[in-house]
């Protein structure tokens, strides 16, 4: 996706209005949105591990905010539910 | 009237009968204390995501019931009690969804291979 607007070759001094431009294109991003509100999830369940592994990628740490895009209200709901779930060893603390 | 929603981690030592003579004894406690069961649901032994006491199975028990809420320190106390309770929760209901049948219920045989193997490292 990044290297997507990119045309290989070309000197250094030709590229740069492409570049400008490039960078511009990277500077764009798709408006981050949360999952649940989105989807008018109202209730977080500890007990749906499907969800909330995906909550939880690779190490098992809880998937920030600032990248998952799920905004405050819900995010303290999901670590609730997360923290919930650890306790009752349904999904790991940590994972190596 | 409140309503709860608990979940009891057996020892995997614990045989079918005894698990519901397990339960019984719950009932009996909170139907003692003027509660009553909404929902019973035993999800069995499953793979524990993390050992707890040096075992890695543990039998799953959820129970949703309706009592005054000097019975969840009661119950808290018996579940500490019994040494072969590896973990328990109590916590409110905080959702109608709580009350149908919970997501562990639901046929999902993808979900059990998933916990059976642990995650990959990065």
């Amino acid at each position: 996706m990044r290297m997507g607007g990119r045309e290989s070759g070309g000197g250094r001094g030709q590229d740069r209005g492409r570049k400008k431009q490039y960078k511009k294109k990277f500077l764009f991003r798709k408006k981050k949105f949360c999952k649940f509100c989105d989807e008018k999830i109202k209730f977080i369940d500890y007990k749906d591990l499907r969800l909330l592994q995906a909550f939880t990628p690779e190490r098992a740490k809880i998937f920030p905010r600032r990248i998952s895009g799920t905004c405050s209200k819900h995010q303290r709901k999901l670590m609730q539910a997360i923290k919930r779930a650890r306790l009752l060893a349904l999904i790991p603390f940590t994972s190596d | 009237m409140l309503q709860y929603e608990t979940v009891f981690i057996a020892d995997p030592t614990y045989t079918d009968e005894e698990i519901d003579e397990l339960i019984k004894g719950y009932e009996q406690v909170i139907g003692s204390a003027k509660g009553k069961v909404i929902k019973t649901e035993k999800w069995g032994k499953r793979r524990l995501a993390y050992p707890i006491r040096r075992s890695e199975e543990g039998v799953y028990v959820l129970m949703t019931i309706e009592c005054p809420p000097s019975l969840v320190k009661e119950l808290d106390r018996r579940y500490r009690m019994n040494d072969r309770i590896l973990r328990h929760l109590v916590v409110r209901v905080e959702n109608e969804a709580q009350i149908g049948p919970s997501p562990m219920m639901k046929p999902r045989p993808e979900r059990d291979e998933l916990m059976a193997e642990p995650m990959m490292a990065p």
